[in-house]
């Protein structure tokens, strides 16, 4: 059984245009896209902005409701089971949002931890071991306002890691970090693979998901348009890069 | 059950260090308490103590408990919208209403120390006498009373998690409270098409409670009336919270309202 299950997943969005006479507008952001990842995957999804990896993950993750179509993640219903599932999975966002900037890094994850009923007696080492993984042992009692962008961005992988999940969902997590920075998130999301984590992930770095992932789904208006290993989309579209291929595919260059 | 419980401790907690870290939430519940007993004891000065004590002592502190506990908890929740912050305690295994209960009781002890400190500020620097002729009654109704602001932050909350529209609500709160309640002059005052909706607010109650029992309660059966009433409005505002939640876990998710647009 896959660890990911999604089929003919559709989403829309509504909005209210106009003051006076308004008028219904539907954003039609997923229009039935079909995946499965497995166990220990590192599970690749591009796309240009708007294509709808964010409301995929967001499904996925159980913050949107799909408006058709299924979602299923270890085996549980993202819409109707999410109770079940949210103790198994966690997410990070890229950016430098998702944290309590006024508390430190320790008091973050500790929250964290509580929301998730990670057993008290295994909470301090935990929260240790994630602040050492990310190299933020010496920062543990600092402000999270005081961090750099990288910092941040390395104290929400902790705080995604808080509950041990067998599912990470990671919405661009490198975005605007530099390229050391980069270095050392990939590092870690290739130790979380290493370890059996099932990861999913969006980029728009394209040399970030051919070095990460074992399998890549390009999004375009809502719908897979390719999805294969790296090195297979790469011979398909006959370029030697991914980012090449992935150009080709997209505006047709 | 004891999970539960931790995670109101913690949110509390959390909540209490956010809120202490802010210079603006600071000047609201130790400089603004002392303000406004100030200024309503300018506008009161010369008037009987009764006077005093009912609407520069107490309506001080209906008016801070009212904007700690609604204002600081809808607050909250656009806060945590801009940081990103409301995603992430959505759809983590821990309840919603849980971890807002725990954010509201933070506010709730801090509005109570801002109560504190303008009881003692009106107490100490303005000479006016407080003395309470039914205790008993006193912290019956002041307990009573917060469990209903509880309950109405709890309300505002979940109303706020599904809008967006979350500052609007926040800043068109205050006034009818201050207006409508009796907190800063008397209700009979108002027109009387006013008065039904002076007795769906809970502070109506809780401030014509306190007065009677600092006063002397001359006729128990008015004062039940009024505690029944209040015990009425806060379990409606339970019922209505608790749907409230309900209903916003699916609307929240399909009309994807948790996020900043």
């Amino acid at each position: 059984m896959s660890i990911i299950e999604v089929i003919d997943l559709k989403r829309d969005y509504h909005t209210d245009l106009g003051i006076l006479k308004r008028e219904k507008k539907t954003v039609n952001a997923l229009n039935g896209i079909s995946f499965s990842v497995e166990k220990g995957e590192i599970f690749g999804l591009l796309g240009p902005n708007g294509a709808g990896k964010t409301s995929t993950i967001k499904i996925l993750t159980t913050l949107l409701a799909p408006t058709a179509g299924q979602a299923t993640v270890l085996g549980y219903k993202c819409f109707g089971e999410e109770k079940k599932l949210r103790k198994k999975i966690n997410f990070i966002f890229g950016g430098e949002r998702s944290l309590y900037w006024r508390l430190s890094a320790w008091d973050n994850l500790s929250y964290f931890c509580d929301l998730y009923s990670v057993d008290e007696k295994i909470k301090k080492k935990r929260i240790e071991k994630l602040l050492e993984l990310v190299g933020l042992s010496d920062k543990a009692h600092y402000k999270v306002e005081t961090f750099s962008k990288g910092m941040k961005q390395r104290l929400q992988i902790a705080r995604g890691m808080v509950n041990d999940p067998e599912v990470l969902f990671l919405d661009e997590p490198t975005i605007g970090l530099d390229p050391s920075g980069a270095k050392t998130l990939r590092d870690i999301i290739r130790l979380l693979s290493r370890e059996g984590k099932t990861i999913l992930l969006t980029t728009h770095y394209m040399h970030e998901a051919d070095e990460l992932c074992n399998r890549i789904a390009v999004i375009d208006k809502g719908r897979i348009i390719a999805l294969d290993e790296p090195c297979k989309l790469k011979a398909f579209m006959n370029e030697t890069t991914l980012e090449d291929a992935y150009l080709k595919m997209i505006v047709g260059e | 059950m004891k999970n539960m419980l931790r995670v109101v401790y913690s949110s509390c907690l959390l909540q209490m260090k956010q809120s202490f870290s802010r210079s603006m939430f600071r000047f609201s519940i130790i400089i603004y308490p002392i303000l406004f007993a100030w200024t309503m004891y300018l506008i009161y000065e010369g008037q009987d103590n009764s006077m005093l004590v009912s609407y520069v002592m107490l309506g001080t502190a209906v008016a801070t408990m009212w904007g700690s506990i609604s204002f600081s908890s809808a607050g909250d929740i656009d806060r945590e919208r801009f940081m990103g912050a409301l995603e992430v305690i959505f759809c983590c295994p821990a309840r919603f209403s849980t971890i807002m209960m725990g954010k509201v009781i933070g506010n709730t002890i801090l509005g109570f120390f801002s109560m504190v400190l303008s009881f003692a500020f009106v107490i100490i620097f303005l000479k006016v006498r407080f003395t309470v002729a039914n205790p008993l009654y006193f912290c019956l109704s002041v307990v009573i009373g917060m469990i209903s602001l509880v309950m109405v932050a709890m309300l505002l909350s979940a109303l706020l998690a599904i809008s967006r529209s979350t500052r609007v609500i926040m800043n068109s709160m205050e006034y009818p409270v201050l207006i409508f309640c009796g907190t800063v002059f008397p209700i009979d005052i108002l027109p009387v098409w006013t008065r039904p909706l002076s007795f769906t607010l809970s502070p109506t109650y809780i401030l014509k409670l306190c007065r009677e029992s600092i006063e002397g309660i001359s006729d128990f059966g008015v004062f039940y009336t009024y505690l029944l009433g209040l015990i009425t409005v806060t379990l409606i505002y339970y019922i209505l919270y608790k749907w409230f939640y309900t209903v916003i876990d699916i609307k929240a998710r399909k009309e994807a309202t948790l996020e900043v647009v």
